[in-house]
C-alpha cells in the first residue's frame, strides 16, 4: 500500500472506561479513533462523517447494539459500514448476529483479545479504503468514459459540418467499396435518398456511356487497395448531367489494413466548359488568320485581273462582242471584289479617323439597300432623332449597316416593315454617352438555337449564299470603336420581330472638343 | 496639259501585277518607271526624278513601310502611297502618305494618286 489514508473508526459504549480501553487497543492502527457514549451519539456522528468501522457494545441502556444496527442499515449510505459487535456470549446474540450474514457485520465476544479486535478492525478498515479506492476510480473511469465520448461526439459533428461545408460532394465506403454515407451536398445535387444510392447502387447517376469503365477502375483500385481517381458526368436531381473529378482514398488503421475509403466527387464542369471555349476561341483566331491570308491571296491577283478588265475595256482593237465578253468579265470581276471586301477584308480607308455622320452612313446603306426594300415589297420608317457624328471610318461603318440592314432586308423575302433609329443615348452598363442604332425587321425571326453562333465566322443560315462572315466582321469593327452590338428577335401570335442594336461611344471623342469650345 | 508628265516610281516584286499597275497608270497620262524590290527603288529614287511613288506593302525583303520610311529619310518631300492586298494597316503604315486597298480597283487607285499630286480628279476619268 503506497499511501495510508486514515479511516473513521466509530466507538460506541456507554461505559468511558471501555471506549479508552478500545482506544488503547487501536491505537497503533493510525486510524482516526471516534468516541460515541450512546447510540443517539454514534447516530449523528454517522450523519456528519464517514465511518468506515463502526464497534460497539450491544448492551447499552438508551438504544441497544442491535438497534443501532438496524437503524445503520436502513440508511442506505451506512448499508456498507463495517459493524463489529462486542458482547458476551450469549445464545440469543449468536442468533440474531446471523441476520446481519449478509452485511459486514462481525462480533468479538468479551474478554475481548486485543490482538483479534486490531486484526478484525484492520480487515475492515482495510476493506472500507479498498472500496473507496476503488469507487474513486470508477468514477474517474466514468468522467473519462464520458469526456471521450464528448470529444468523439464533437469530432464526428465537426468531421460531418466539414464533410458538409466543402463544395465536393463526399461520401464514405467500407472496405469492400460499399457506400455506407454521403454527405449533404451529395443529397442536394442528385436530389437521392440514402436508401436509393448505398452500398453501389450510386453507379445508376453515372452517365451512360461511362458507367462500365468507371464501375470497373473503382473495384480494381478497391482490390488492389490504391488510390481511384477518375473523370465522368453525374446526373443531377434536374436530370443534367455535369462533370465530376472523382476521388477516394483508403482509410488505414494502425496495422495497414483498410478500415473505410474516403470519396470526394469535385464539379468541374465550369472548368470543362472554359478549356472548351479556349480552345474554342483559339479555333477562331486561327480562322481570322486564315481569313487574313485567303484575303491577301486573293485581293493579289484580283488587283491584276480588274486593271487587265479596265484597260481591256476601251481597247481600240477590240470589236463590239470583243468588248461585250470583256464588259461581262469586269461585271462578275466586281462581284468577287465585292465579296473579298464584304467579308475578307477589315481595312481601313484612311489613316485618320474622320468626322462622320452616321445618319449620312444610313442613308447611303438605304440608297444601296433601294431596289431590294422594293422587289420584296419592305416597308421603311426612318427614326433620325440626331445626326449622329462621330469620329470614324465611313467605309467600315458602312460595311456593318450594310451587312445588318441587308440581313434585315434578305429575312423579310415576302415583305414587311423595315425600321431603322438612330438617336443619342446614355448607355444603361457604363454610363457613357454615345449614339445607338436600331435596326428592326419583321422578318422570319432568329431562332434561339441559332442566337448563340450569330457572331461566329462561318455560321450562316443563308446555306450558299452567305459567308456567315458578315456579323462576326461587324461586330470586329464596332468593338474597335469600343461600341457594342447586340439583338433580340421575339415570337408573339406568329409575327416576329427582330433587332439589332449598335451602340457607339462618343464621350471620349466629344470630349476634347467640348472643352477647346469651352477654352475658345 | 501642256505641262510635263508626272513621274510615278511603281514597286511590287510580282512582275504582271507591277505590269498591268503601270499601264492603267500610263493610260490616266503618267510617266511611270518600276522596280522590283525596295533597294532598286532607292536606288531609282536617288538616281532620278520622281514625283511619287507607289509600293506594295508585303514584299520579299524590305517591305513597303520600310521602304517609305528610308525614302522620307531621304527625299522628305517625296510623296508615296502604299498598296496592299492584306487586312488591316500594317505597323508604321502611317508614314505613307496614303494606304489603298487593292481590291478598290483601278479607278479608286487614280483618284488617290492624283489627289496626293494635286492633280484633278478628271484626269483619270477617261
Amino acid at each position: 500500500m503506497s499511501t495510508h489514508e486514515s479511516v473513521n473508526i466509530l466507538m460506541v459504549d456507554d461505559q468511558p472506561g471501555k471506549l479508552l480501553s478500545y482506544e488503547a487497543i487501536l491505537g497503533p492502527l493510525r486510524e482516526n479513533l471516534l468516541k460515541a457514549n450512546s447510540g443517539r451519539e454514534a447516530l449523528e456522528y454517522l450523519l456528519k462523517t464517514d465511518i468506515a468501522v463502526v464497534l460497539m457494545d450491544v448492551s447499552m441502556p438508551d438504544i441497544d447494539g442491535f438497534q443501532l444496527a438496524d437503524m445503520i442499515r436502513e440508511h442506505p449510505r451506512f448499508q456498507k459500514t463495517a459493524i463489529i459487535f462486542i458482547s458476551a456470549v450469549h445464545l440469543s446474540d449468536v442468533d440474531r448476529l446471523k441476520g446481519y450474514e449478509r452485511g459486514a457485520v462481525d462480533y468479538i465476544s468479551v474478554p475481548v483479545i486485543p490482538e483479534l479486535l486490531r486484526a478484525k478492525v484492520t480487515v475492515f478498515a482495510e476493506l472500507y479504503r479498498k472500496t473507496q479506492q476503488l469507487e474513486r476510480l470508477n468514477r474517474e473511469l466514468e468522467q473519462r468514459v464520458a469526456e471521450r465520448t464528448e470529444e468523439l461526439r464533437e469530432s464526428e459533428s465537426q468531421f460531418r459540418s466539414l464533410a458538409n461545408s466543402i463544395p465536393q460532394l463526399a461520401w464514405m465506403a467500407n472496405p469492400d467499396g460499399t457506400v455506407y454515407w454521403f454527405n449533404q451536398r451529395w443529397y442536394d445535387y442528385t436530389g437521392t435518398s440514402f436508401e436509393q444510392v448505398k452500398g453501389n447502387e450510386s453507379k445508376s447517376l453515372v452517365h451512360p456511356d461511362h458507367a462500365e469503365s468507371v464501375v470497373h477502375k473503382f473495384h480494381r483500385s478497391i482490390a488492389i487497395g490504391e488510390s481511384w481517381e477518375d473523370t465522368f458526368p453525374l446526373r443531377g436531381k434536374d436530370g443534367n448531367y455535369r462533370w465530376f473529378l472523382s476521388r477516394a482514398m483508403p482509410i488505414r488503421d494502425v496495422n495497414g489494413k483498410i478500415v473505410r475509403w474516403f470519396g470526394t466527387n469535385t464539379d468541374i464542369t465550369d472548368r470543362k466548359q472554359a478549356e472548351e471555349a479556349l480552345v474554342k476561341s483559339e479555333r477562331l483566331a486561327a480562322m481570322g488568320r486564315l481569313a487574313g491570308i485567303i484575303a491577301h491571296e486573293i485581293n493579289n491577283p484580283l488587283e491584276a485581273i480588274s486593271n487587265a478588265f479596265y484597260l481591256l475595256r476601251d481597247h481600240p482593237s477590240l470589236d463590239e462582242e470583243a468588248r461585250y465578253y470583256s464588259r461581262l468579265a469586269e461585271e462578275e470581276l466586281a462581284r468577287v471584289a465585292h465579296i473579298t471586301k464584304q467579308t475578307l477584308s477589315f481595312y481601313r480607308e484612311s489613316q485618320r479617323a474622320i468626322p462622320i455622320s452616321l445618319a449620312e452612313v444610313l442613308d447611303n446603306v438605304i440608297e444601296l439597300q433601294s431596289r431590294n426594300l422594293h422587289v420584296n415589297s419592305v416597308s421603311l420608317e426612318k427614326r433620325f432623332q440626331t445626326q449622329g457624328k462621330i469620329q470614324g471610318y465611313p467605309g467600315e461603318l458602312k460595311q456593318v449597316f450594310l451587312n445588318i440592314i441587308g440581313n434585315a432586308v434578305q429575312a423579310m423575302p415576302n415583305g414587311g416593315r423595315l425600321r431603322i433609329a438612330l438617336r443619342e443615348v446614355t448607355e444603361r452598363k457604363r454610363g457613357r454617352r454615345g449614339i445607338r442604332v436600331s435596326v428592326c425587321d419583321t422578318g422570319v425571326g432568329i431562332p434561339r438555337e441559332n442566337a448563340k453562333r450569330l457572331f461566329e465566322p462561318f455560321f450562316s443560315t443563308k446555306e450558299a449564299k452567305g459567308t456567315g462572315l458578315g456579323l462576326w466582321i461587324s461586330r470586329g469593327i464596332i468593338q474597335k470603336y469600343e461600341g457594342s452590338i447586340r439583338f433580340r428577335s421575339i415570337a408573339l401570335a406568329g409575327r416576329n420581330a427582330t433587332c439589332f442594336s449598335v451602340f457607339i461611344p462618343t464621350a471620349a471623342a466629344t470630349a476634347p472638343t467640348e472643352i477647346a469650345a469651352l477654352v475658345a | 496639259m501642256s505641262q510635263r508628265k508626272a513621274v510615278i516610281l511603281c514597286v511590287d516584286d510580282e512582275q504582271n501585277p507591277l505590269t498591268l499597275r503601270k499601264f492603267v497608270l500610263q493610260k490616266a497620262g503618267y510617266e511611270v518607271v518600276t522596280a522590283s524590290s525596295g533597294k532598286e527603288a532607292l536606288e531609282l529614287a536617288a538616281s532620278r526624278h520622281v514625283d511619287l511613288v507607289l509600293s506594295d506593302h508585303l514584299m520579299p525583303g524590305m517591305q513597303g513601310t520600310e521602304l517609305a520610311q528610308q525614302l522620307k529619310a531621304q527625299h522628305p518631300n517625296l510623296p508615296v502611297i502604299l498598296i496592299s492586298g492584306v487586312n488591316e494597316l500594317p505597323p508604321g503604315s502611317a508614314v505613307a502618305n496614303a494606304f489603298v486597298s487593292k481590291i478598290e480597283g483601278p479607278d479608286a487607285l487614280c483618284k488617290e494618286v492624283a489627289t496626293i499630286l494635286n492633280l484633278p480628279l478628271e484626269a483619270c476619268e477617261n
